[in-house]
């Protein structure tokens, strides 16, 4: 259910975006953090899920306060002539790693116990 | 919390994920080079972007005035036979000059370099392989000799004033750079225009010895639309006897 609305979701994002008006390059630095960010949320999302304590409300807001944050340094490092918007980026990206590696052990601790599980029962 | 909404939530985060993944890939499409971490290429990237942002801008105004300008003059010689002529012979000789959008029947003639044949089986001269500026000159002479009456090269009007010269790797029309594939239109007589792609002609002479990439294409039922010369038109030296 959950993997099919994701899918869904990711085909019509796809399609609207192809047909949208491109943004002036100037912005599309923002546009890009903003990207990573919100993958972040997603990611983290999915984990939250899968550990069955996800709460809509947390979800929804830091979705959109890492995005708006993560803007607001980018263009305070445009200010200050410093690249603080990598800075968001290892963050984020740290974080999705730390993630995928929640979600995977979740489904592998999944399928090696279903696997003893038939072993025990072939077994007897 | 039921697993309806936590997939309807979810779903919607990734539609705007992917939405801003597919508008952030065109951007960078766009702009024809891959992302750099060079803050003043950047820079001149965004400057150049800039202008020609406002050059838009500004050319959609002075379109807007035009028509304006139209409306009005319409408007002031309704009811005057003798005014009305001269708009008319205004108008027509915006026409001839090249300073107005014109539609009707002809050809369109697409020329493309060959890039098939890979050099290390080529033999001849390289040069052969590629639309030259003289190519274009040469199609574009053989098409007025034809009767055509308006062209454009990639959609540059080809106009008294235009030249088609050569800069490098790039064929520049009326001052603008035009690239490969080469799109020219032309309106007249479709069946007398048709007759550049004849045996023995210059397109001909494209197709057999240089092996470009030609195709002819009549436009007899759909009217094909060519733009109006976009630059100044201005004789200093020249003066009326």
């Amino acid at each position: 259910m959950i993997i099919i609305a994701i899918l869904i979701g990711c085909i019509v994002g796809a399609l609207i975006g192809i047909n949208a008006p491109v943004i002036p390059y100037t912005y599309s630095t923002f546009l890009a953090i903003a990207v990573v960010a919100a993958l972040d949320s997603v990611f983290g999302g999915i984990t939250s899920v899968l550990k069955k304590n996800f709460d809509l409300t947390i979800f929804i807001s830091g979705f959109f306060c890492n995005s708006i944050l993560s803007i607001a340094l980018t263009y305070l490092g445009q200010k200050l002539n410093l690249d603080i918007y990598l800075a968001a980026l290892v963050v984020f990206v740290g974080r999705m790693f730390t993630n995928l590696t929640i979600i995977r052990r979740y489904y592998i601790e999944k399928w090696t116990s279903k696997i003893e599980k038939d072993d025990k029962e072939l077994q007897q | 919390m039921n697993k309806k909404k936590i997939s309807l939530i979810l779903g919607l985060m990734c539609l705007l994920l992917t939405y801003g993944i597919a508008v952030q890939i065109k951007t960078i499409g766009g702009t024809g080079s891959v992302m750099s971490t060079n803050a003043e290429e950047n820079q001149l990237r965004d400057a150049v972007l800039k202008a020609k942002e406002k050059y838009d801008n500004l050319y959609a105004e002075l379109e807007n005035m035009e028509k304006k300008l139209e409306e009005e003059r319409t408007n002031a010689t309704q009811n005057n036979t003798e005014l009305t002529n001269l708009e008319n012979a205004i108008k027509e000789n915006n026409k001839l000059l090249g300073l107005t959008d014109v539609t009707g029947n002809g050809i369109i003639v697409t020329i493309n370099d060959n890039q098939d044949i890979p050099l290390s089986n080529w033999f001849g001269d390289p040069n052969l392989l590629i639309v030259h500026d003289t190519d274009l000159m040469n199609v574009v002479n053989e098409l007025k000799n034809a009767g055509a009456e308006a062209i454009s090269i990639n959609d540059q009007r080809i106009v008294t004033t235009s030249a088609i010269e050569c800069d490098g790797n790039i064929i520049k029309v009326n001052g603008e750079k035009i690239g490969v594939p080469f799109v020219i239109k032309a309106i007249g007589l479709p069946e007398s225009l048709i007759s550049v792609d004849r045996f023995g002609g210059y397109l001909d002479y494209l197709k057999e010895d240089r092996f470009l990439k030609v195709d002819v294409q009549r436009a007899d039922k759909e009217k094909i639309t060519i733009p109006k010369y976009t630059g100044i038109m201005k004789f200093e030296y020249a003066e009326n006897d």
